[in-house]
């Protein structure tokens, strides 16, 4: 995808540009803006960890394969892989990236797996976790819709995603 | 519901089943090494994304600086006062709901959250009834479940480190996906909450 190549540096240029052209203080504000970053890895890595262990656990002793086998045989036409990813997308944000991991090592990165993975992981955000944080942090409790219409939106992306992957990689 | 509730209950029955399955079919070795590398396992994965995501959140914060991320919220301002009709005097949550939409555009969900806990704060002030939410609520969170997002910084980083052949490939598709399910998720909410009013 030639296009999709241009996009980062193109980014990049974009705001090397605008920053030379308004003068900003940019490499003090780059130096500022990564260290932020670091701070990102003490949240990720105990979550990551809990689901990476559970997940590692249910891969190796067999039981995700025949879980997944199981339903693959009703959808036939997609990679036995992908079905932990779908039920987890929506859930746990670090339980579908721990899945996307372990399709990367055990599929390859550049499989259809591996590929419909990434597109599902990029296709939706994680609709459980964020309806619960942004409702219980202003003391919300009644959700009205927005839980069922951020599933259906999962679907519709999901579905999406699968088709786009069988329609341009297979 | 209580997702965390949830997940506390998905987290150990996974474990559980996987480590009875796992003992009944006779892996015990199997088991023991995950126990004894999932640490460095999961740490070997997370650092190279780390790097990556230190880079990304260095040049967002030019792009802060230089005032990029202000003409992104101007330019969606047209399409949020059609979207939450009954705060649009409300500038200032509405500023912060675009920079939320924004921020997430760059695939940068941490730095989307604390500007949408803002935003959900704002939207709370105009709310009759606090316990129960808003229709602005609801459009905003189904937007934000959707997760529109044009760069996946984590999934490019990700995908790098596996040495992937077509590192951003599946951008497109990806950005294709999200948008429907923005659409569709954004469609259901005006069709269910809001037919009748225009």
């Amino acid at each position: 995808m030639a296009i999709a190549d241009y996009l980062l540096p193109g980014l990049l240029l974009l705001i090397v540009l605008c920053a030379l052209w308004k003068r900003v203080n940019a490499y003090q504000a780059f130096v500022d803006g990564a260290k932020e970053g670091i701070s990102l890895f003490l949240s990720i890595y105990p979550a990551l960890l809990a689901m990476m262990c559970a997940i590692t656990l249910l891969r190796e002793s067999g039981l995700m394969t025949l879980l997944s086998q199981a339903v693959a045989r009703l959808i036939p036409t997609l990679p036995s892989e992908i079905f932990p990813m779908i039920f987890f997308r929506p859930i746990s944000g670090s339980a579908s990236l721990a899945v996307l991991i372990d399709i990367f090592k055990n599929s390859g990165v550049d499989s259809l797996a591996g590929i419909m993975a990434s597109i599902i992981q990029g296709s939706t955000d994680t609709t459980v976790y964020v309806i619960t944080l942004y409702f219980s942090t202003v003391g919300i409790k009644k959700i009205k819709n927005s839980l069922a219409i951020g599933l259906m939106a999962d679907v519709a992306g999901i579905g999406m995603a699968i088709f786009l992957t069988l329609m341009f990689f297979s | 519901m209580e997702a965390g509730d949830t997940m506390d209950i998905i987290w150990l029955f996974m474990i559980a089943l996987a480590l009875i399955f796992g003992l009944v079919s006779g892996k015990v070795d199997l088991i023991n090494q995950v126990v004894i590398n999932i640490g460095k396992d999961t740490f070997d994965f997370v650092l190279p994304l780390i790097c990556m995501t230190c880079f990304w959140n260095g040049m967002l914060n030019v792009a802060k600086e230089a005032g990029l991320l202000k003409k992104l919220e101007r330019l969606f301002s047209p399409l949020l006062r059609w979207l939450f009709p009954d705060i649009k005097e409300d500038k200032e949550t509405l500023g912060y709901i675009a920079a939320n939409i924004t921020v997430n555009l760059f695939g940068l969900g941490s730095a989307a959250t604390p500007v949408g806990l803002k935003a959900m704060n704002g939207m709370q002030k105009h709310n009759p009834d606090p316990k129960t939410a808003t229709r602005s609520m609801v459009t905003f969170l189904v937007l934000n479940t959707a997760g529109v997002t044009v760069l996946s910084t984590t999934l490019i980083a990700l995908r790098a480190s596996f040495h992937s052949q077509d590192v951003t490939g599946f951008m497109p598709f990806a950005i294709l996906s999200t948008f429907f399910a923005s659409f569709v998720g954004l469609t259901i909410d005006r069709w269910w909450n809001h037919h009748g009013d225009r």
